[in-house]
């Protein structure tokens, strides 16, 4: 399996703990990903408050450098950057209009969208291309008595016409890969809910007070930690923690996880080598009494 | 027979309280057959809301299982398909007051719009006597935004009226301001614009709850851009927003990528940033995620984007 890979601008500083365990995880599994030369910030949900060409443009122009590689799929980790690529992919497929001009544009800086590439996301391709049953002979070391809260991030499932792999008001994914990794699935009530990243600095007190709610549901429902397939979410829920910490009278205290790592986990990797010690709220004492050989 | 379980929320102006109804599954019904049927056969006293049956008036949304529908459109088949589960449970729209068990209430709501002045200011180019011609394009332009029923779906599904003090306009309030703000016989934009931005545009959070729970598909999401587009085209940069939507636009231009460093200092200023984010600054640092010495260096292929660049100014969009 050969992917272009797209990994984001936090995999290069902030989340690269993400960008080890994801290559980790995807050499163990024989995954080629090959990173996309001279790939730019997906806009992050914001360059179109600016300009919507400009944030078409930028990213018509990522997906055309996935094309050139002759790879069937551009692969994200990143909830965000899935949702930017894959409305401006939309945009491009189905109105004329927007192609021809985003294609003047590129056609000045020698490239061209043709429209041959889908973008997916890591937990996607390990469901539709890789195959749950698959992964599941990968598994070296069960993930037996973790309990782990899902939080999906909102834009690996909204809108659903542009993201559209699974219904948005009960998705399933994540349950399923816990499931075959040997993890429990807790449910709780924030499982779909919005971590706020995008809006952290214009609302702050609003922001920080969704993180401690989203820590603090599935702590009262009993689980170790929390995993996201986006690192964003991973941010406001890992970084801002102790910010969020000082709204909340109870200990909203709740380690997080990156999906690749809760994987890596499973095949055999060590928390140290999936770089899960970069956390700020510190998973590893949870890991180790959880999991029975770590 | 299968039948359903049905959880309502009732209020009785004093006290909340859930109640269990069960009702024999019928295939091919709306939510809205289900809950006239608990009304007419079982309860008299539930109070809803609904009237034409034609996802028009836009008076019977409520929340089932946690989601806004729209009940006379919402089909019971595809929603007991998506749950997976023959349980319902019903409650009013969040983020509304209740009167009594799934009614809301909109008068407070109606206030708050009228702020947008949600009228059309005739421009000086049209007169009573010769009218406000429009061309089609024109036309099609207001077509979406006045799909809308004001049925509140995105009032209860906002994730940003859920945690604000109520001072953010709800999704059909940004609706209803670009709707006069985009028409072409609209005299002043600026009066619909100034307190939209004035009441937080910029804390929308970007889940993309509302453009996905419309009942009319309206693409709100792309309304919220326009407007902080146009915000800025009428000077509004100074603010957290439009400086954090300036950072990731101009780091993409100088090099391609985002400066993680430098993105603080540029929303939030020096001043504010050493005030007020040292803590998070250096616990990131202890933890390798932010290194302050770390320059992202320009991209493969930047001038070609900085074409790109130039190419939608020329645009001008």
């Amino acid at each position: 399996m050969r992917y272009a890979f797209f990994p984001g601008c936090t995999l290069e500083s902030a989340a690269e703990e993400l960008m080890i365990s994801t290559k980790k995880v995807a050499a163990a599994l024989g995954i080629e990903l090959i990173e996309l030369e001279g790939w730019t910030c997906c806009g992050a949900s914001h360059i179109q408050d600016v300009s919507d060409v400009l944030a078409t443009s930028i990213n018509a122009r990522n997906i055309s450098l996935a094309e050139d590689l002759k790879v069937d799929k551009l692969l994200t980790v990143c909830n965000t950057c899935t949702l930017m690529l894959r409305t401006a992919k939309l945009k491009m497929d189905k109105n004329e209009k927007m192609r021809n001009q985003v294609n003047e544009g590129l056609n000045r800086a020698g490239l061209e969208y043709k429209g041959t590439v889908e973008v997916t996301h890591f937990l996607w391709a390990l469901i539709e291309d890789y195959g749950l049953e698959n992964l599941r002979k990968m598994v070296r070391r069960p993930l037996t008595g973790l309990k782990v809260a899902n939080f999906y991030g909102c834009h690996i499932l909204m809108p659903p016409n542009v993201m559209g792999f699974e219904n948005h008001m009960n998705p399933q994914s994540m349950e399923m890969v816990a499931e075959v990794l040997g993890a429990e699935s807790v449910d709780f009530d924030q499982r779909l809910a919005c971590c706020g990243f995008h809006a952290v600095f214009p609302a702050e007190k609003e922001v920080l007070d969704l993180t401690g709610k989203n820590c603090l549901s599935p702590k009262n429902s009993g689980a170790d930690c929390i995993v996201t397939p986006c690192p964003l979410c991973q941010m406001q829920l890992d970084a801002y923690q102790p910010d969020a910490q000082k709204g909340f009278k109870e200990d909203i205290t709740m380690p997080i996880l990156h999906l690749p790592q809760l994987i890596g986990l499973a095949l055999g990797f060590s928390p140290e080598e999936l770089a899960i010690q970069r956390h700020v709220v510190d998973a590893i004492p949870i890991l180790k009494e959880s999991l029975v050989t770590v | 027979m299968e039948r359903l379980q049905c959880k309502i929320k009732r209020f009785d102006g004093k006290q909340e309280y859930y109640q269990n109804y069960e009702v024999p599954y019928e295939k091919g019904k709306t939510i809205l057959w289900l809950l006239t049927k608990i009304r007419e056969e079982q309860d008299p006293t539930l109070n809803f809301t609904s009237a034409c049956r034609h996802a028009i008036c836009g008076s019977c949304a409520v929340q089932i299982n946690g989601n806004a529908f729209l009940a006379c459109n919402s089909s019971l088949d595809e929603i007991l398909e998506t749950f997976n589960s023959m349980k319902l449970t019903f409650e009013p729209l969040k983020n509304f007051d209740v009167v009594k068990d799934l009614v809301i209430v909109w008068e407070p709501k109606m206030e708050k719009m009228e702020q947008v002045k949600p009228w059309l200011i005739p421009s000086e180019e049209g007169t009573k006597e010769a009218g406000f011609i429009q061309s089609e394009d024109d036309y099609h332009q207001i077509a979406a935004p006045t799909d809308c029923i004001l049925c509140g779906v995105c009032t209860s599904e906002c994730n940003q009226l859920a945690v604000n003090d109520g001072t953010y306009l709800d999704p059909f309030i940004l609706n209803r301001a670009y709707r006069f703000t985009i028409d072409s016989r609209d005299g002043s934009p600026e009066e619909h614009i100034r307190p939209v931005y004035e009441n937080e545009l910029w804390k929308c959070l970007h889940c993309m709850q509302c453009v996905t729970k419309c009942p009319k598909g309206i693409p709100l999401t792309d309304q919220i851009a326009y407007l902080r587009q146009e915000s800025i085209r009428m000077g509004e940069v100074k603010n957290k927003g439009a400086k954090h939507a300036y950072a990731f636009h101009d780091d993409v231009r100088n090099k391609g990528r985002l400066n993680e460093v430098m993105l603080p200092i540029k929303t939030d200023g020096l001043v504010n940033t050493a005030i007020r984010k040292v803590p998070f600054a250096l616990r990131m640092i202890k933890k390798g995620k932010i290194n302050p010495f770390h320059m992202p260096k320009e991209v493969e292929g930047i001038r070609g984007v900085r074409e790109l660049y130039k190419y939608a100014q020329e645009v001008g969009k």
